[in-house]
Protein backbone atom coordinates (compact mmCIF):
# COMPACT_ATOMS: atom_id res chain seq x y z
CA UNK A 1 0.00 0.00 0.00
CA UNK A 2 1.73 3.69 -1.22
CA UNK A 3 0.38 7.11 -0.76
CA UNK A 4 -0.54 7.27 -4.14
CA UNK A 5 -3.20 4.26 -3.70
CA UNK A 6 -4.16 5.37 -0.44
CA UNK A 7 -3.99 9.33 -0.50
CA UNK A 8 -6.16 10.53 2.59
CA UNK A 9 -3.71 7.51 4.45
CA UNK A 10 -2.41 10.16 6.16
CA UNK A 11 -5.74 11.52 7.32
CA UNK A 12 -7.00 8.45 7.94
CA UNK A 13 -4.09 7.34 10.20
CA UNK A 14 -4.08 10.54 12.45
CA UNK A 15 -8.16 9.93 12.80
CA UNK A 16 -7.35 6.98 13.97
CA UNK A 17 -5.03 7.97 16.48
CA UNK A 18 -6.88 10.35 17.54
CA UNK A 19 -10.02 7.85 17.60
CA UNK A 20 -7.87 5.26 19.62
CA UNK A 21 -6.81 7.94 22.46
CA UNK A 22 -9.52 8.20 25.23
CA UNK A 23 -8.41 11.60 26.00
CA UNK A 24 -8.72 13.30 22.08
CA UNK A 25 -11.41 10.64 20.86
CA UNK A 26 -14.07 12.72 22.44
CA UNK A 27 -12.79 16.27 20.56
CA UNK A 28 -12.84 17.05 17.00
CA UNK A 29 -9.15 19.01 16.83
CA UNK A 30 -7.98 20.63 13.89
CA UNK A 31 -4.52 20.13 12.38
CA UNK A 32 -2.44 21.72 15.33
CA UNK A 33 -3.55 20.69 18.91
CA UNK A 34 -2.24 24.04 20.51
CA UNK A 35 -3.36 23.02 23.94
CA UNK A 36 -5.13 19.97 25.87
CA UNK A 37 -6.36 21.28 29.43
CA UNK A 38 -7.13 18.01 31.57
CA UNK A 39 -7.76 19.92 35.22
CA UNK A 40 -6.48 16.65 36.68
CA UNK A 41 -2.88 17.93 35.95
CA UNK A 42 -3.78 21.73 37.07
CA UNK A 43 -4.89 24.38 36.18
CA UNK A 44 -3.13 24.35 32.96
CA UNK A 45 -2.49 28.58 32.45
CA UNK A 46 -6.14 29.28 32.86
CA UNK A 47 -6.21 32.13 35.23
CA UNK A 48 -8.00 34.85 37.06
CA UNK A 49 -8.50 38.08 34.43
CA UNK A 50 -7.58 41.58 36.47
CA UNK A 51 -7.56 44.76 34.68
CA UNK A 52 -4.67 47.31 34.18
CA UNK A 53 -2.87 49.07 37.16
CA UNK A 54 -0.16 51.73 37.18
CA UNK A 55 3.42 51.54 37.47
CA UNK A 56 3.84 51.28 40.89
CA UNK A 57 1.85 48.40 41.00
CA UNK A 58 -0.80 49.79 42.90
CA UNK A 59 -3.95 48.05 42.52
CA UNK A 60 -6.64 50.89 43.58
CA UNK A 61 -5.96 52.24 40.08
CA UNK A 62 -7.80 49.02 38.70
CA UNK A 63 -11.26 49.47 36.47
CA UNK A 64 -13.77 48.99 39.47
CA UNK A 65 -15.33 46.22 37.13
CA UNK A 66 -12.30 44.19 36.23
CA UNK A 67 -10.29 43.94 39.87
CA UNK A 68 -12.71 41.14 41.29
CA UNK A 69 -13.27 38.47 38.59
CA UNK A 70 -11.81 35.67 41.13
CA UNK A 71 -9.18 33.20 40.80
CA UNK A 72 -10.29 29.69 38.87
CA UNK A 73 -10.35 26.77 41.11
CA UNK A 74 -9.68 23.12 40.77
CA UNK A 75 -12.99 21.34 41.84
CA UNK A 76 -13.92 17.90 42.03
CA UNK A 77 -17.68 18.93 41.85
CA UNK A 78 -18.77 17.83 45.61
CA UNK A 79 -22.22 19.08 46.85
CA UNK A 80 -23.96 19.09 50.09
CA UNK A 81 -26.01 16.21 48.72
CA UNK A 82 -24.79 13.45 47.61
CA UNK A 83 -20.77 14.20 48.18
CA UNK A 84 -17.87 13.97 45.70
CA UNK A 85 -20.27 13.92 41.92
CA UNK A 86 -16.48 14.00 40.48
CA UNK A 87 -15.83 15.42 36.78
CA UNK A 88 -15.97 13.71 32.99
CA UNK A 89 -12.53 12.68 32.69
CA UNK A 90 -11.26 11.98 36.51
CA UNK A 91 -12.13 13.61 39.48
CA UNK A 92 -11.15 17.44 38.59
CA UNK A 93 -12.77 19.94 36.54
CA UNK A 94 -11.54 24.06 36.54
CA UNK A 95 -14.27 25.40 38.38
CA UNK A 96 -15.50 29.37 37.85
CA UNK A 97 -17.23 31.34 41.05
CA UNK A 98 -19.02 34.23 41.26
CA UNK A 99 -19.85 36.11 44.51
CA UNK A 100 -23.19 35.98 45.73
CA UNK A 101 -23.82 39.50 44.39
CA UNK A 102 -25.63 40.08 41.69
CA UNK A 103 -23.87 41.17 38.50
CA UNK A 104 -21.04 39.59 39.35
CA UNK A 105 -18.31 37.72 36.81
CA UNK A 106 -16.27 35.51 37.00
CA UNK A 107 -13.53 34.74 34.22
CA UNK A 108 -10.56 32.06 33.56
CA UNK A 109 -8.36 33.46 30.73
CA UNK A 110 -6.03 31.61 28.67
CA UNK A 111 -2.91 33.98 27.22
CA UNK A 112 -1.35 32.30 24.16
CA UNK A 113 0.30 33.97 20.85
CA UNK A 114 -0.77 33.43 17.75
CA UNK A 115 2.25 31.45 14.98
CA UNK A 116 -0.24 31.79 11.81
CA UNK A 117 -3.27 32.70 10.42
CA UNK A 118 -6.39 30.56 9.60
CA UNK A 119 -8.89 28.90 11.60
CA UNK A 120 -8.72 28.50 15.22
CA UNK A 121 -11.06 26.39 17.30
CA UNK A 122 -11.72 25.28 21.29
CA UNK A 123 -13.36 22.70 22.60
CA UNK A 124 -14.91 21.91 25.55
CA UNK A 125 -16.91 19.84 27.97
CA UNK A 126 -18.80 22.37 30.75
CA UNK A 127 -21.18 22.27 32.74
CA UNK A 128 -23.22 25.04 34.65
CA UNK A 129 -24.79 25.50 38.33
CA UNK A 130 -26.55 28.00 40.69
CA UNK A 131 -25.04 27.18 44.03
CA UNK A 132 -27.45 24.98 46.26
CA UNK A 133 -29.09 27.23 48.96
CA UNK A 134 -30.06 25.08 51.94
CA UNK A 135 -30.62 27.56 55.08
CA UNK A 136 -34.75 27.70 54.12
CA UNK A 137 -34.28 31.48 52.39
CA UNK A 138 -34.81 30.11 48.47
CA UNK A 139 -38.64 29.49 48.70
CA UNK A 140 -39.71 26.85 46.21
CA UNK A 141 -40.31 29.92 43.48
CA UNK A 142 -37.44 31.86 41.73
CA UNK A 143 -37.36 34.23 38.26
CA UNK A 144 -40.30 32.52 36.25
CA UNK A 145 -39.63 28.94 37.71
CA UNK A 146 -42.14 27.12 40.60
CA UNK A 147 -40.61 23.94 41.97
CA UNK A 148 -42.95 21.10 40.15
CA UNK A 149 -40.64 18.19 41.22
CA UNK A 150 -38.54 18.64 37.63
CA UNK A 151 -38.02 22.15 36.89
CA UNK A 152 -36.25 23.82 39.89
CA UNK A 153 -35.82 27.37 41.23
CA UNK A 154 -31.98 26.99 40.57
CA UNK A 155 -32.10 27.16 37.29
CA UNK A 156 -33.56 30.80 36.87
CA UNK A 157 -30.26 31.80 39.38
CA UNK A 158 -28.37 31.29 36.74
CA UNK A 159 -27.35 33.77 34.67
CA UNK A 160 -24.74 33.15 31.77
CA UNK A 161 -22.17 31.85 30.96
CA UNK A 162 -19.53 33.53 27.97
CA UNK A 163 -16.92 32.01 25.70
CA UNK A 164 -14.60 34.72 23.61
CA UNK A 165 -11.41 35.55 22.58
CA UNK A 166 -8.97 38.44 22.61
CA UNK A 167 -7.63 38.64 19.14
CA UNK A 168 -4.37 41.34 18.06
CA UNK A 169 -1.61 41.46 15.36
CA UNK A 170 -1.05 43.14 11.82
CA UNK A 171 -0.09 46.45 13.60
CA UNK A 172 -2.25 46.68 16.63
CA UNK A 173 -5.96 45.51 15.06
CA UNK A 174 -7.63 44.29 17.90
CA UNK A 175 -10.87 42.74 18.36
CA UNK A 176 -12.99 40.10 20.02
CA UNK A 177 -15.27 37.26 19.33
CA UNK A 178 -17.50 36.27 21.65
CA UNK A 179 -20.71 33.79 22.36
CA UNK A 180 -22.48 33.98 25.83
CA UNK A 181 -25.34 31.37 26.65
CA UNK A 182 -28.14 33.67 28.68
CA UNK A 183 -29.64 31.30 29.75
CA UNK A 184 -31.68 34.13 31.72
CA UNK A 185 -32.59 37.73 31.57
CA UNK A 186 -31.52 39.95 34.12
CA UNK A 187 -34.74 39.59 35.54
CA UNK A 188 -34.40 36.16 35.82
CA UNK A 189 -36.54 34.99 33.13
CA UNK A 190 -35.44 32.14 30.99
CA UNK A 191 -33.93 33.10 28.07
CA UNK A 192 -31.61 29.90 26.99
CA UNK A 193 -30.51 31.77 23.93
CA UNK A 194 -27.12 32.40 22.11
CA UNK A 195 -25.79 36.32 22.51
CA UNK A 196 -23.18 38.36 20.37
CA UNK A 197 -22.35 41.38 21.53
CA UNK A 198 -21.93 44.12 18.46
CA UNK A 199 -20.01 46.86 20.16
CA UNK A 200 -16.33 45.70 21.94
CA UNK A 201 -15.14 44.82 25.22
CA UNK A 202 -14.65 48.19 26.99
CA UNK A 203 -10.97 48.42 27.79
CA UNK A 204 -8.42 50.05 30.95
CA UNK A 205 -7.04 52.37 28.44
CA UNK A 206 -10.31 53.66 27.17
CA UNK A 207 -11.27 53.91 31.15
CA UNK A 208 -8.09 55.86 31.27
CA UNK A 209 -8.72 58.24 28.55
CA UNK A 210 -11.93 59.18 30.16
CA UNK A 211 -14.17 57.15 27.73
CA UNK A 212 -15.76 55.13 29.74
CA UNK A 213 -16.36 54.11 33.64
CA UNK A 214 -18.02 50.97 34.63
CA UNK A 215 -19.51 50.35 38.00
CA UNK A 216 -18.02 47.12 39.98
CA UNK A 217 -20.54 44.21 38.62
CA UNK A 218 -21.15 45.82 34.93
CA UNK A 219 -20.62 43.27 31.87
CA UNK A 220 -17.27 43.91 31.03
CA UNK A 221 -17.95 42.22 27.85
CA UNK A 222 -20.15 44.46 27.08
CA UNK A 223 -21.99 46.34 29.83
CA UNK A 224 -25.47 47.84 27.93
CA UNK A 225 -27.97 45.02 26.83
CA UNK A 226 -29.10 46.74 24.44
CA UNK A 227 -26.08 45.96 23.11
CA UNK A 228 -26.51 41.76 22.28
CA UNK A 229 -28.15 40.58 19.54
CA UNK A 230 -29.26 37.18 19.46
CA UNK A 231 -27.84 34.48 17.01
CA UNK A 232 -29.33 30.82 16.34
CA UNK A 233 -32.66 29.73 18.10
CA UNK A 234 -32.81 29.14 21.72
CA UNK A 235 -31.29 26.21 23.02
CA UNK A 236 -32.11 24.08 26.24
CA UNK A 237 -29.49 22.69 27.91
CA UNK A 238 -29.18 20.00 30.49
CA UNK A 239 -28.86 21.90 34.11
CA UNK A 240 -30.59 18.55 35.01
CA UNK A 241 -33.07 20.30 37.82
CA UNK A 242 -31.44 20.83 41.03
CA UNK A 243 -28.27 22.29 41.97
CA UNK A 244 -26.41 19.34 42.44
CA UNK A 245 -26.52 17.16 39.54
CA UNK A 246 -24.06 17.51 36.89
CA UNK A 247 -24.09 16.94 33.15
CA UNK A 248 -21.03 17.64 30.68
CA UNK A 249 -21.91 19.09 27.66
CA UNK A 250 -19.92 19.69 24.72
CA UNK A 251 -18.67 22.99 22.79
CA UNK A 252 -16.95 23.67 19.50
CA UNK A 253 -16.28 27.02 18.78
CA UNK A 254 -14.63 28.35 15.46
CA UNK A 255 -13.36 31.42 14.12
CA UNK A 256 -10.98 32.56 11.49
CA UNK A 257 -8.28 34.91 12.65
CA UNK A 258 -7.08 35.39 8.83
CA UNK A 259 -10.13 36.66 7.93
CA UNK A 260 -11.13 38.19 11.11
CA UNK A 261 -14.89 36.29 11.30
CA UNK A 262 -16.90 34.17 13.49
CA UNK A 263 -17.36 30.83 11.40
CA UNK A 264 -19.48 28.17 14.16
CA UNK A 265 -20.42 27.44 17.53
CA UNK A 266 -21.52 23.66 17.73
CA UNK A 267 -23.38 22.56 21.38
CA UNK A 268 -24.13 19.38 22.22
CA UNK A 269 -26.21 18.28 18.79
CA UNK A 270 -26.76 22.35 18.03
CA UNK A 271 -24.43 23.45 15.08
CA UNK A 272 -24.93 27.48 14.91
CA UNK A 273 -23.61 29.10 11.72
CA UNK A 274 -21.68 32.14 13.48
CA UNK A 275 -20.23 33.66 9.76
CA UNK A 276 -22.88 36.50 9.56
CA UNK A 277 -21.86 37.52 12.73
CA UNK A 278 -20.15 40.56 13.02
CA UNK A 279 -16.61 41.26 15.18
CA UNK A 280 -16.31 44.87 15.58
CA UNK A 281 -12.80 46.09 15.65
CA UNK A 282 -11.08 48.40 18.20
CA UNK A 283 -10.93 51.77 16.21
CA UNK A 284 -8.00 52.89 17.82
CA UNK A 285 -4.58 50.67 17.45
CA UNK A 286 -3.27 49.10 20.41
CA UNK A 287 0.49 47.96 21.41
CA UNK A 288 2.31 45.83 22.82
CA UNK A 289 -0.34 42.87 21.87
CA UNK A 290 1.19 41.59 18.80
CA UNK A 291 -0.14 38.48 17.84
CA UNK A 292 -2.37 37.78 20.93
CA UNK A 293 -4.51 35.14 21.17
CA UNK A 294 -6.52 35.28 24.59
CA UNK A 295 -9.43 32.42 24.75
CA UNK A 296 -11.43 33.44 28.14
CA UNK A 297 -14.52 31.53 29.83
CA UNK A 298 -16.74 33.92 32.40
CA UNK A 299 -19.82 33.48 33.96
CA UNK A 300 -22.04 35.94 35.33
CA UNK A 301 -24.69 35.99 37.65
CA UNK A 302 -27.89 37.97 37.62
CA UNK A 303 -29.03 37.01 41.59
CA UNK A 304 -27.86 37.51 44.91
CA UNK A 305 -26.73 33.42 44.38
CA UNK A 306 -23.02 32.32 43.22
CA UNK A 307 -23.15 30.78 39.68
CA UNK A 308 -20.16 27.90 38.45
CA UNK A 309 -19.09 27.43 35.15
CA UNK A 310 -17.24 23.86 35.67
CA UNK A 311 -14.81 23.31 32.35
CA UNK A 312 -13.76 19.13 32.44
CA UNK A 313 -11.23 19.48 29.29
CA UNK A 314 -10.40 22.30 27.15
CA UNK A 315 -8.86 21.50 23.79
CA UNK A 316 -8.10 24.07 21.51
CA UNK A 317 -6.12 23.67 17.75
CA UNK A 318 -5.75 25.60 14.34
CA UNK A 319 -5.37 25.11 10.75
CA UNK A 320 -2.13 27.09 10.82
CA UNK B 1 6.45 17.52 40.33
CA UNK B 2 4.09 18.71 43.17
CA UNK B 3 1.04 20.82 41.61
CA UNK B 4 1.49 24.05 44.06
CA UNK B 5 -1.30 27.27 43.32
CA UNK B 6 -1.81 30.60 44.53
CA UNK B 7 -5.28 32.63 45.11
CA UNK B 8 -5.60 35.53 45.56
CA UNK B 9 -8.70 35.64 48.04
CA UNK B 10 -8.56 39.86 47.97
CA UNK B 11 -6.96 42.02 46.27
CA UNK B 12 -7.13 45.11 47.82
CA UNK B 13 -9.71 44.92 50.03
CA UNK B 14 -11.14 47.45 52.87
CA UNK B 15 -12.82 45.81 55.74
CA UNK B 16 -13.98 48.19 58.40
CA UNK B 17 -16.43 45.41 59.55
CA UNK B 18 -16.72 41.46 60.23
CA UNK B 19 -15.92 39.44 56.96
CA UNK B 20 -15.34 35.96 55.46
CA UNK B 21 -13.72 35.72 52.33
CA UNK B 22 -15.37 33.70 49.20
CA UNK B 23 -15.20 29.43 49.24
CA UNK B 24 -11.85 27.98 47.82
CA UNK B 25 -12.01 24.40 47.22
CA UNK B 26 -8.46 22.67 47.88
CA UNK B 27 -10.04 18.75 47.71
CA UNK B 28 -6.52 18.06 45.94
CA UNK B 29 -4.32 19.44 48.08
CA UNK B 30 -2.28 18.02 50.85
CA UNK B 31 -0.80 21.22 52.51
CA UNK B 32 -2.25 25.03 52.51
CA UNK B 33 -0.72 28.26 53.64
CA UNK B 34 -2.20 31.81 54.41
CA UNK B 35 -0.34 34.79 53.54
CA UNK B 36 -2.39 38.06 54.58
CA UNK B 37 -0.87 41.50 54.10
CA UNK B 38 -2.16 44.35 55.75
CA UNK B 39 -1.65 47.33 53.49
CA UNK B 40 -2.95 49.57 55.38
CA UNK B 41 -4.77 50.07 58.60
CA UNK B 42 -6.71 52.98 60.70
CA UNK B 43 -8.77 53.57 63.39
CA UNK B 44 -7.98 54.06 66.92
CA UNK B 45 -7.13 50.71 68.55
CA UNK B 46 -7.85 48.48 65.59
CA UNK B 47 -7.01 44.88 64.95
CA UNK B 48 -8.64 42.23 62.41
CA UNK B 49 -8.54 38.67 64.10
CA UNK B 50 -8.32 36.34 61.49
CA UNK B 51 -9.37 32.53 61.94
CA UNK B 52 -9.31 29.36 59.32
CA UNK B 53 -12.52 27.88 58.38
CA UNK B 54 -13.23 24.82 56.72
CA UNK B 55 -16.26 23.20 55.47
CA UNK B 56 -17.82 19.79 54.10
CA UNK B 57 -20.08 21.14 50.90
CA UNK B 58 -18.98 25.04 50.55
CA UNK B 59 -22.07 26.32 52.53
CA UNK B 60 -21.61 25.61 55.79
CA UNK B 61 -18.48 26.55 57.72
CA UNK B 62 -16.73 25.77 61.60
CA UNK B 63 -13.51 27.23 62.50
CA UNK B 64 -10.69 24.26 61.88
CA UNK B 65 -9.21 24.79 65.10
CA UNK B 66 -8.36 27.47 67.91
CA UNK B 67 -5.71 29.56 66.54
CA UNK B 68 -6.37 32.98 65.58
CA UNK B 69 -4.05 35.70 64.09
CA UNK B 70 -4.34 39.22 65.26
CA UNK B 71 -3.06 41.94 63.19
CA UNK B 72 -3.24 45.47 64.08
CA UNK B 73 -1.04 47.57 61.83
CA UNK B 74 0.98 47.03 57.86
CA UNK B 75 2.95 44.01 57.24
CA UNK B 76 2.75 40.16 56.40
CA UNK B 77 1.43 37.38 58.38
CA UNK B 78 1.53 33.64 57.49
CA UNK B 79 0.60 30.46 59.07
CA UNK B 80 -0.02 26.98 58.15
CA UNK B 81 -3.16 25.10 57.45
CA UNK B 82 -3.19 21.30 57.71
CA UNK B 83 -6.19 17.96 57.76
CA UNK B 84 -8.65 20.57 55.49
CA UNK B 85 -10.82 18.71 54.20
CA UNK B 86 -12.08 20.07 50.50
CA UNK B 87 -12.92 24.05 51.26
CA UNK B 88 -10.71 26.85 53.06
CA UNK B 89 -11.89 30.50 53.53
CA UNK B 90 -10.46 32.92 56.06
CA UNK B 91 -13.37 34.48 59.00
CA UNK B 92 -11.79 37.94 59.99
CA UNK B 93 -13.35 40.06 63.24
CA UNK B 94 -12.46 44.03 62.99
CA UNK B 95 -12.69 45.55 65.69
CA UNK B 96 -11.35 49.02 67.33
CA UNK B 97 -12.62 52.80 66.68
CA UNK B 98 -14.02 53.40 63.42
CA UNK B 99 -11.70 50.67 62.61
CA UNK B 100 -10.28 49.98 58.82
CA UNK B 101 -8.04 47.43 57.36
CA UNK B 102 -6.82 46.80 54.03
CA UNK B 103 -5.54 43.35 52.89
CA UNK B 104 -4.70 41.58 50.55
CA UNK B 105 -4.91 37.91 50.92
CA UNK B 106 -3.18 34.96 49.37
CA UNK B 107 -3.72 31.19 50.12
CA UNK B 108 -0.97 28.85 48.72
CA UNK B 109 -2.13 25.23 48.32
CA UNK B 110 0.32 22.57 47.45
CA UNK B 111 -0.85 18.61 46.75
Amino acid sequence: MTMMERPDLAAELRAAILAADPRLSKFAPLRRILAYDDFNSGSHGWTELLGNYNGNGDLSTVDDHMRDFRPPQLSNCTFFDVGTHGAMTGSYALKLATRAYRGHTATAIRRLTMSGRGLLQIEAYFTYKAEATIDGSAGDRFGDITWDGNLHPSEAQFGCFTVATDLCGDGGLRYHTVARYLNTTLDNTLSRQWVYPIVPEPTPREHLEGKVELAYGADFTAPDPKDWRPFGEPQELCYNEVPTKVNWHYLRWVIDTAARRNVELQVNDRIMDMSEVPVPPYKERYDSLENLLNFYFSVRTHSTVRNFLFLDSVLISTEW
Amino acid sequence: MRQVQTAVLERDTTFVSDFATEPYEVAWAGEARWFVHILAASGDGVSVRLVTQISPDGLTWCDLDGDEQVVTGPGLVTWPVGQFGQWLRLRGTVTGVNPSAKLRIYLTVKS
